[in-house]
């Protein structure tokens, strides 16, 4: 049986060849199998020069230095980390955050459990095209504001947002730190964690060609941008052990943390002609699916990561169009599907969609492996699905 | 979402959809849909019989395949107001989730529509 063309990159990535080959040397006898924090033999020692080598090479790809990298299990344990970790500290400064109503659920669910916590959260809405405008932020901010929240691209539609110009609003205020989920840019756009002036950076190795299982929380040692208001502090989570400066307990996964390495080390050293060719393989699919009439792109192409097309498709409903796909496509629905009924999605009814063009979404991620051949494969396949689910739908 | 072989068959095929033309032929529709879920039955009826029954459906893979089920399967004396077989026989049939099931009802009452509409002629 043929596997589907794989367009789900935007949920994760395979683990390039080179860095599964890497992990595995961290693993058995004959690697680096020691216990990175264990200086007294040189197990130990050879594990954690490459936990250091890896701190290095993921600082160096998003413009951070090495210290300032805390690795985690994922972007959503970093996006709790630094969530929960400012508002408790700050607490007695002040108990109100700032976040957007389309970013992801690993920020939205700790913001909502802070409200049940006592805690006053502000939801930006985007405008119709996903963007959050600087001037949005500013007025959204008040005295007792500790923190603002913000992905720099969404996963669900690709749309980059601003943070340079928040993380400027931001040290205007200053009080109030931003923090900003990176998991989606890596690898698609320049990120500069000094350049944007940001105090907090959640990251994923997995949307990277790297393995699923760790992340990293970057955490500013300059003060936020001008390094004026001093050092963003957090309180811990977890406790245990002292790693990673008391800040994340727990014996690192050296393998994990070598893969994470590599990838980010791949991904920056990657020619820009691969965004480049990216970028055209969207517009060729795009255009291939604009024939079929009826259909709307969601958020702002103007600025959107090349590797995210997001596609409503008037007339179908969006279960049957994700099962009359399925076999030969593997995309992702425009929906957070946390039930066997499938919700519309949140994020597009925040660009105001209606809840029926809402569910008949699809959500397309290239990647490295996507070919000319797969994009025409899948422009064959959504159109033959949505023309026979509208000749049935007699719409 | 997995669904039985007989859902798959029945989505993927759709045998039966379309709609009917003729002085015979009597329409039932019912749900929305804006709503979600929407479905149309045509029958064609003479001399209290049932012969071709067509239909439209907006809705989920079970939506569907259900409908087009119903269709394949209407032919028959025109006797009572009744689907083929019962809402809770389908189900089984079909293996529809418990949660989906109201979309059935939804089918069952577009049925009953077209239904009535031909013996009220």
């Amino acid at each position: 049986m043929l596997r589907p063309v794989y367009l789900d990159h935007a949920a994760t990535t395979p683990v390039d060849s080179r860095v599964a080959a890497a992990m595995a040397q961290c693993l058995t006898v004959e690697g680096e199998f020691g216990n990175p924090a264990s200086a007294s033999h040189p197990f130990g020692d050879a594990a954690g020069a490459l936990v250091e080598t890896a701190r290095a090479q993921v600082a160096a790809a998003v413009g951070a230095v090495p210290s300032e990298v805390i690795w985690t299990s994922g972007a959503t344990e970093a996006d709790n980390l630094a969530i929960f970790g400012v508002a408790q500290y700050y607490r007695e400064h002040g108990r109100h955050i700032i976040t957007v109503r389309t970013e992801h659920k690993a920020v939205l669910d700790p913001c909502r459990e802070l409200e049940r916590r006592g805690w006053r959260v502000t939801y930006l809405a985007p405008d119709s095209g996903g963007v959050i405008h600087p001037d949005q932020v500013a007025a959204a901010l008040r005295a007792d504001t500790v923190l603002v929240s913000i992905m720099q691209v969404n996963n669900e539609i690709g749309v980059i947002q601003d943070v340079s110009a928040m993380g400027a609003v931001c040290a205007k205020h200053g009080g109030a730190r931003l923090h900003v989920d990176a998991a989606q840019s890596v690898g698609k756009i320049a990120v500069d964690f000094a350049e944007l002036g940001v105090d907090l950076m959640s990251l994923s190795a997995h949307k990277v060609y790297g393995p699923k299982g760790v992340g990293a929380l970057l955490v500013s040692r300059r003060g936020g941008r001008g390094g004026d208001r001093g050092r963003v502090q957090l309180t811990a989570l977890q406790f245990g052990g002292g790693q990673e400066r008391g800040f994340r307990a727990g014996t690192v996964a050296t393998h994990q943390v070598v893969g994470m390495g590599l990838a980010f080390e791949l991904a920056r050293t990657a020619p820009p002609s691969e965004v480049e060719r990216i970028s055209v393989l969207r517009e060729r699919l795009w255009q291939g699916l604009a024939s079929l009439g009826g259909i709307f792109r969601n958020g702002d192409a103007k600025r959107s990561v090349p590797h995210v097309l997001n596609v409503s498709f008037e007339g179908v409903e969006g279960e049957s169009l994700l099962a009359a796909v399925r076999g030969r496509l593997a995309v992702s629905t425009g929906s957070a599907c946390t039930s066997a009924l499938q919700e519309p999605s949140y994020v597009l009814r925040a660009l105001g969609r209606d809840d029926i063009l809402s569910e008949s979404s699809l959500r397309f991620g290239l990647g490295r492996g996507t070919s000319e051949s797969d994009i025409d494969t899948a422009v064959a396949v959504v159109t033959r699905a949505v023309s026979r689910l509208r000749k049935i739908g007699g719409t | 979402m997995n669904y039985s072989e007989l859902t798959l068959q029945y989505f993927e095929t759709a045998a039966g959809a379309g709609v009917l033309t003729g002085p015979d032929v009597y329409r039932g529709a019912a749900g929305s849909r804006a709503q979600g879920t929407w479905v149309q039955f045509d029958l064609q009826v003479s001399g209290g019989i049932i012969h071709a029954a067509r239909f439209l459906a907006f809705g989920c893979p079970h939506t569907i395949a259900v409908s087009a089920w119903v269709a394949e399967h209407a032919g028959g004396p025109l006797a009572r107001a009744t689907l083929p077989e019962r809402v809770q026989d389908l189900s089984e049939r079909f293996a529809v989730p418990m949660e989906k099931r109201g979309r059935l009802l939804i089918i069952e009452d577009a049925w009953v529509a077209a239904v009535n509409a031909a013996l009220q002629r």
